[in-house]
Parts: structure tokens; C-alpha cells; sequence
């Protein structure tokens, strides 16, 4: 029986859904971090970040798929039992809302520096929760149809992004491999944590309604969101030189600054506030995971309670706490840190786990 | 169902008289004919309301050859009458309800059936061009206010067996005919049950006009936006009904309800159709740029102003410092000014008689103009703004849409003077929330977009060639998908 019959979402909302999860916040400051570490070689740690988160979505959709109707809140009871499932469940959960919690807070910290300088957090904090409340209330399907359609509306912002290429410095790309492997491996590290956004797929996989696209569906999303990162970190790096990207903190917004038209002037702010169309698909998911998740584990059908729960302590918590630039970036690394574990090793581990249990259960029936 | 009277007609002639005159009391257009039939003679009654009948008919092809009757009538269903839709009933609710609609009731004494024919004939006005949807190159014949009529006009077009009907009533003091119209092998079967299904829940007074009915039966009632597409034009809902679209004709209203629609249809007209593509084309994105300006353009003013003065460049802002340099009033309330003086214009002109019409457009004139800006009331960019949201929103071809942005546009304005571009994106994202998870009939209204479907992209933004668009729209869920496979033998 189908759990998510009414829900279901198509092939190409998934690979949307996902990359618009990718292609966030982490964009904003990919270039810096990876001239820091591996000067002009940076994007070849992209290219490498893009094989391996691959693999690992790969992995996890073949976990995902011998329980299709399963959500990683279902199938990690299935195969720990009740506590040590509840455990998993709930690390997701808070997984989740880490992750919630950075995107919204850096997302508040970027507008605040950005375009309202002089509106109080929580105001804007109340603004972002409108849109976040009414399209996460609907569901999976709905989360799919609104990934699809800003990605439709943010077409344009790429190609305006690759605009300052013809003023720079092909040069800067030169020389390639200057240090050797060694900077490049380390920048991996980086690069696979731009690519966090395809664990979700232990959620949405379940609502998928072809299955048999799955791994074309990851490895497209993948994809699309390391074309975008070579974009932009390549664009820096001609025109900023590899030098100069490390000093700017959001280097891709510097890069608008220089964009400029006879009729409108810094452009940067009407990018940036389009942007946040591309930081609200990252953003939503994730709170969808978290409320769902939340709800599954107090058994209740319906999330939008737990979301209205969850909408009210995020106003609420702003009222009292405005993370500053540092806050914000603790909260990332945070993230990043818990992310490698959650969508890098634990999906691996998940994933050799189950085939042994599975191999083991079928012995016995022998 | 009726008080005090029994269900059924009885043989005697004189005590269903009585049982008609206690029912109808205080009615004086209820005509009864006494007449004497055959040969030999029998009593027999005939009963209509004055006002709702064809009188000639009545009087040529009933009491004429009736009373020239030579043969012996022994039941009711001896009598030869020139009229060829007649029924046969015996319970008192068909007599009164088909009374009631303009037909005429025969009573024959010692027979319980009566016979009912068809005289309907009521006041209605000629079939004219509707001046709401007026068209350059389509047929010049709108929708009147009779339902048999208007099916005929649908009928033209589509001569062929699957054009289905099905006729109910809604309403339990109007019996408001209502007729659903499909392609039958075209219409989904389920969209077409749920429809059904609606049309049947409604339990009202009466429906006066189709826009209550589709307020009755639409699936998101919170929604500023329309989900089905009210038409007054024939060639309209015929290119619906191609695309497996479902028409619901109201009798006694001149414009018919379509459903399910889509968001991208209600900027679609049938005009396109028969314009060169290019232009056709040309057409649907500047109606799209339209929709976008009617809603943004003022709130981009305003979160300019407010917010982000650095956006506009120095020439402009010097201009724009000049013309505001006079004016009191802070941009959110000289563009809420500007905008409702805009609006109580259009609904001025829209009640009043043509002759003083005019007025309002000399005034308007003034008001929206360049005695306001010299009064120093408002600004020389704000009249122009205000003007091109007003012709922006004019481009709309549907008036149920265009009803909409410009409701949508006053909370807009109201985000951008709060928060500038951040409001007015938030604000995009609400209503792109919204139009996403919104339905018609259960079919989403973000189609082709969310979800995508390629296929019908054809007909959206740009409009193909006529020879492109083989298949007929997804969104409506049609049973048979390909419209035509090449356009020649």
C-alpha cells in the first residue's frame, strides 16, 4: 500500500526539491573558503565534492529502496528497534533543525547587513515565517511544486552572475596544480559540506512517485548544483583573482557590486532580495523535515500544528537572540560538522548495516 | 413536500381545480381554460401562467385545434396537439414546477394524467456582442439569459455526439436549470463526478447569477483568485470544451462558468488563437509583464523611495527629489491616495449611465493628473505610476483576474512600505504559495509550471503555431490526449 499516495511529488521535483536545497547560503561564501585553502585549484575540489556527494546519495538511495514506502524515521525503527530508532529519529530531527536554524538566522543576518539595516530581527524573522509557515503547511507535494517554480524564477541570476566574466583575468585560473594534490584534498572537505541538501532524500524518497529514477534524480540534482558552484567560484576566481576572494566574506555578493546598468544601481540589493527565494528552498525543506519529524515521533498525522508550535519559538526566540556575524558562523560550522556525520558517514554506515541485517535474516529463512 | 396538498393528480376534474386554486392563490397571470373537447364534448382544464408563455402558441396549436376536436377523447392520450415536446405526468410537484417554468398543464376529466407542453416564450433580449469581452477577430454573438439558447449557440460550434449535456436544478425556491456540457469522450470522468458532486451539495434559495454558483462550489474560498473562468463568449467556451473542459451554462445568467482552469489561462483569450503566432505571442508575454506591473509597480515605487534610494540612479533621484520636493506626504500614502482615487474612478464609470460617464473622465482627468501634481498633492512620478498600473491592469483579459491584482495590489504596497524589497519578494513567495497549492476542481492551478509539464508549455507564455499544438492541455486532465496529428490530410 502506498503511504503517500496523495503526496507524491514528480521526478523532476525531486531533483529541484534537492538542488534547491544544495544552492542556499553556503554558496555566498564557497569562493572565500576555497581560495583560503586551495587557491586556483579550488574548483577542482568542487568537481571532486561532486563525485563523492554522488556516491553518497547513491548509497543512500540504495538503502532507501529495498523499504520504498519508508521515511528514515520508519526505517531506522525497522532495523534498531524502538530505542536505539527513536535515538536515530531524533538525531535526524535535531539534524534537521540545526540546519533550520542556520538558514533562517544567517538568512536574517545577511538581510539585516545587506538591505534593512535598521529593522529589528524579529520583524524580519516574522516576515521570513509567513512564507516559511504557509507552503511548509502543504506538505511534500506543494514543497516540490514551489522548488520547481523558483527555479524557474531564478534562471536569470546565473547568467548575471557569469556577466563580470569578460572583465576579468582568465590568467588567474594559472597555474593549474601549483601545490600539488595536498591543498586540493583538503578543500574536499569544504566542498562536500556545500553539497549537504541530498541527506533530505531519507525524507522525500519515500514521496517520489517513480522510483526507478531515483539515482538519476540525485545524480542530476548533484549536478545542477555543482554547474552553479563551478560557476560562481570560477567567476570569482577571474575576476576577483584567487588572492583577493579569501578577504571578501561574501564573495559572490561582492561580485554583483560591480554589475551595473544606466537605470538601476547596486544591484546587489535587488539580487539579494530575489535571493531569497533561493535561500527559502533551502530553508523550508529542512523545517519541513524537522515539524515532520517532530510529529511522527508524538504520532500525529497532520504537522501543522507542530509547525505552528515551531513558527511561534522561532519568533519568539528572535525577540531575544540576534546572532551576530560570529554566531552565525559557529552555527554554520556547526552544521557542517554534524552534516558530515549525517550525510556522509551515517548513510555509509546505514547502509552496511542494513545489507548485513538483511543478509542475516535471509540466512535464517534458509 | 407541498403543504396540504396530496402528491398525485386525482380523476376528478373539479377537485384538482380546487387543489390548483388553493396552491395558487394571489396569482392573477395563472390563466384556467375551461374548455369542452371531442365529440362527445368533455370537460377539460388548461392551466398556464400568463406572463411565461408563448401566447400564440397557446392560442394557435393548443385551444384552437382543441376546440375544432372532432374525435371522442377517452384518456388524455387521445389528443393530437401540433407541439412536439409534451410530457405525461401524475404527481402535482411536475405540474406546478413545469407551470412554473413557462409550460402549460392539461387536465382531461376522469383521467388522473396530465399533459404538459412546451409554450415556454418570456421576455429576452436579442443575441448581441457581449461588451464585457469584446473581440476583434472571434464571433460577434455572446451568451444571453436563456439556457436553451445559449447550449444552442455551443451546439453550433460542436456538431457532433460527444457534446453531452446534463441538466439539474439548484436551488429550492429558484430551480435554477443548471447544464454541464463535456466532450464526453474528452472530459475526465472524475473531474467531471466532482463537479457533479459540488453542484448537487448546494442547497440554497436560489442562484440569481452563475458567479454565486461558482462562489458556491469552488475549491478555495479564501483565495483572491479566480478558479473558474466566467465567460459571456460561445467560441470561448467551445475552445474549452476542446481542451476537456467542462461548461456550466446557468439558466437565466448571460455568462457561462468554466472549469477546471489554471492560473495561465485566465490570460489567454481566444483572439490568440486566430492571430498570427508571433503576435499571438507577443501578446500573452506583455499581458504576463502586465500582471507583473499591476501588482509590483506601485510597491516598487514605495520600497524605492523608502528604502532603497541608492537603487536609483543620481539623475533620476535628482528628478524624482525634484517632482517630490513639494508634496506633504510620505510615498506609501501618496501611492494609497493615488491608487483608491484609481479605483473609485473605474467603479464610477462602471455604474453610471454612458451620458454622465463622460463626467467621470473629465474629472478623472484632474484627479489623476497634472492639476494634482500642481495642487502639490502628489508627485509627477506617482500620476504616472499610477497610470500605467491602471493600464497594466486594463491588459488583463479576464475581469475576474483583474479584480484580483488589483486587490492584491494594496497589500503589497503595504509589505514595501514596511520592509522595502525584502516585503515585496516575501510577498511574491505568498503569492506564489498560494497559486501552487491552490486548485480547481481538484486539478492544480500552478499547471503547467508547478507541476511541469513541458508538453503544454506551448500554449502558456508563448503561443506555438496552430500546427505545433497537437495535444490538448494536461491541466484539464482530458481522457484523450491528442487534439490532431498533422494539420493536413
Amino acid at each position: 500500500m502506498k503511504r503517500y499516495q496523495f503526496n507524491e511529488i514528480t521526478t523532476m521535483q525531486y531533483i529541484f526539491l534537492i538542488s534547491g536545497t544544495q544552492i542556499g547560503i553556503g554558496i555566498l561564501s564557497l569562493p572565500a573558503q576555497l581560495a583560503d585553502i586551495a587557491n586556483t585549484d579550488g574548483w577542482i575540489a568542487i568537481v571532486i565534492g561532486w563525485i563523492i556527494s554522488i556516491i553518497a546519495s547513491t548509497i543512500i538511495i540504495k538503502t532507501m529502496e529495498k523499504h520504498q514506502q519508508d521515511t528514515i524515521f520508519d526505517l531506522s525503527r525497522r532495523y534498531f528497534g524502538r530505542t536505539f530508532g527513536t535515538f536515530i529519529h531524533i538525531a535526524f530531527v535535531a539534524y534537521a533543525l540545526l540546519a533550520s536554524i542556520t538558514v533562517v538566522f544567517t538568512a536574517i543576518h545577511i538581510t539585516q547587513v545587506w538591505i534593512l539595516p535598521n529593522t529589528p530581527n524579529y520583524l524580519i524573522m516574522m516576515l521570513f515565517m509567513l512564507p516559511g509557515f504557509f507552503i511548509t503547511k502543504n506538505g511534500v507535494r506543494i514543497l516540490g511544486r514551489y522548488a520547481e517554480v523558483v527555479f524557474y524564477l531564478t534562471l536569470w541570476m546565473p547568467i548575471l552572475i557569469a556577466v563580470p566574466l569578460q572583465k576579468g583575468t582568465i590568467l588567474h585560473m594559472l597555474p593549474m596544480l601549483k601545490e600539488g594534490w595536498a591543498p586540493i584534498i583538503q578543500a574536499v572537505k569544504t566542498t562536500v559540506l556545500s553539497f549537504l541538501g541530498f541527506e533530505l532524500a531519507f525524507v522525500f524518497y519515500p514521496f517520489l512517485k517513480e522510483k526507478k529514477h531515483a539515482v538519476k534524480a540525485m545524480v542530476i540534482a548533484n549536478s545542477i548544483s555543482a554547474l552553479t558552484f563551478l560557476l560562481i567560484t570560477i567567476t570569482c576566481f577571474i575576476f576577483f583573482s584567487p588572492d583577493e576572494t579569501p578577504l571578501l566574506i561574501w564573495p559572490t555578493l561582492s561580485l554583483l557590486k560591480t554589475i551595473e546598468f544606466p537605470f538601476i544601481e547596486r544591484f546587489e540589493v535587488i539580487f539579494l532580495s530575489f535571493y531569497l527565494f533561493v535561500m527559502s528552498t533551502t530553508g523550508i525543506p529542512y523545517i519541513f523535515t524537522t515539524v515532520f519529524g517532530i510529529s511522527q515521533l508524538i504520532g500525529k498525522k497532520d504537522h501543522t500544528i507542530v509547525l505552528l508550535v515551531a513558527v511561534c519559538i522561532f519568533i519568539f526566540t528572535s525577540f531575544l537572540y540576534n546572532p551576530s556575524f560570529f554566531h552565525v558562523q559557529t552555527l554554520g560550522s556547526w552544521w557542517e560538522k554534524y552534516g558530515l556525520w549525517g550525510a556522509y558517514f551515517f548513510p555509509i554506515g546505514l547502509f552496511i548495516y542494513t545489507s548485513i541485517a538483511r543478509w542475516f535474516q535471509r540466512g535464517k529463512k534458509k | 413536500m407541498m403543504n396540504g396538498i396530496q402528491q398525485t393528480v386525482t380523476h376528478s376534474l373539479d377537485m384538482n381545480e380546487q387543489t390548483l386554486r388553493d396552491y395558487f392563490t394571489k396569482t392573477p397571470d395563472l390563466i384556467y381554460c375551461h374548455l369542452f373537447i371531442g365529440e362527445p364534448k368533455k370537460r377539460a382544464l388548461l392551466i398556464y401562467l400568463n406572463t411565461l408563455v408563448d401566447k400564440n402558441s397557446i392560442n394557435n396549436n393548443i385551444i384552437d385545434p382543441l376546440l375544432f376536436e372532432t374525435k371522442q377523447i377517452h384518456t388524455i392520450a387521445d389528443i393530437q396537439l401540433p407541439i412536439g415536446s409534451k410530457s405525461y405526468t401524475t404527481k402535482w410537484e411536475h405540474v406546478i414546477q413545469r407551470v412554473f417554468q413557462g409550460e402549460t398543464a392539461l387536465f382531461l376529466d376522469g383521467d388522473d394524467h396530465v399533459l404538459l407542453l412546451d409554450t415556454q416564450g418570456w421576455p429576452q433580449r436579442a443575441i448581441a456582442e457581449p461588451q464585457i469581452e469584446s473581440s476583434l477577430k472571434g464571433s460577434h454573438q455572446g451568451f444571453i439569459e436563456t439556457c436553451e439558447k445559449n447550449i444552442a449557440l455551443i451546439r453550433r460550434y460542436l456538431p457532433h455526439q460527444q457534446l453531452k449535456i446534463e441538466e439539474t436544478t439548484v436551488g429550492r425556491r429558484g430551480h435554477t436549470p443548471v447544464a454541464l456540457l463535456y466532450l464526453e469522450d474528452v472530459a475526465h470522468p472524475e473531474v467531471l463526478q466532482e463537479l457533479k458532486d459540488r453542484i448537487e451539495q448546494v442547497d440554497v434559495d436560489t442562484i440569481v447569477n452563475t458567479g454565486e454558483l461558482m462562489q458556491y462550489i469552488e475549491d478555495n474560498p479564501f483565495s483572491p483568485f479566480p478558479q473558474f473562468l466566467l465567460t459571456e463568449r460561445p467560441d470561448a467556451a467551445v475552445s474549452n470544451l476542446l481542451q476537456g473542459r467542462i461548461v456550466i451554462v446557468v439558466d437565466r445568467s448571460p455568462s457561462v462558468m468554466i472549469g477546471p482552469m489554471t492560473f495561465i489561462t485566465f490570460f489567454q483569450t481566444v483572439d490568440d488563437y486566430s492571430t498570427r503566432w508571433m503576435i499571438a505571442s507577443f501578446l500573452r508575454l506583455l499581458r504576463l509583464l502586465a500582471f507583473f506591473m499591476a501588482i509590483f509597480l506601485p510597491s516598487a515605487y514605495i520600497a524605492a523611495l523608502s528604502f532603497h534610494y541608492e537603487i536609483i540612479p543620481l539623475n533620476l533621484l535628482l528628478t524624482v527629489g525634484e517632482s517630490r520636493e513639494r508634496v506633504p506626504l510620505p510615498p506609501i500614502l501618496e501611492a494609497i491616495l493615488m491608487e483608491l482615487a484609481l479605483e473609485m474612478l473605474r467603479e464610477a464609470g462602471l455604474r453610471l449611465p454612458a451620458p454622465i460617464g463622460q463626467t467621470v473622465g473629465i474629472v478623472g482627468g484632474v484627479v489623476i493628473g497634472q492639476a494634482a501634481v500642481e495642487a502639490g498633492i502628489v508627485s509627477n512620478i506617482m500620476v504616472v505610476i499610477v497610470s500605467l498600473t491602471a493600464i497594466a491592469s486594463f491588459i488583463i483579459p479576464n475581469p475576474d483576474m483583474s479584480e484580483s491584482i488589483r486587490l492584491l495590489r494594496f497589500p503589497m504596497m503595504i509589505a514595501a512600505s514596511l520592509f522595502g524589497l525584502v516585503g515585496m519578494v516575501i510577498g511574491f513567495m505568498l503569492i506564489i504559495g498560494h497559486l501552487i497549492s491552490l486548485e480547481s476542481l481538484g486539478t492544480p492551478a500552478g499547471s503547467p509550471f508547478a507541476p511541469t509539464r513541458l508538453r503544454d508549455w506551448k500554449d502558456t507564455l508563448l503561443r506555438f503555431p496552430l500546427w505545433m499544438m497537437r495535444t490538448r492541455p494536461l491541466s484539464a486532465r482530458p481522457t484523450q490526449l491528442t487534439r490532431q496529428k498533422k494539420f493536413r490530410k
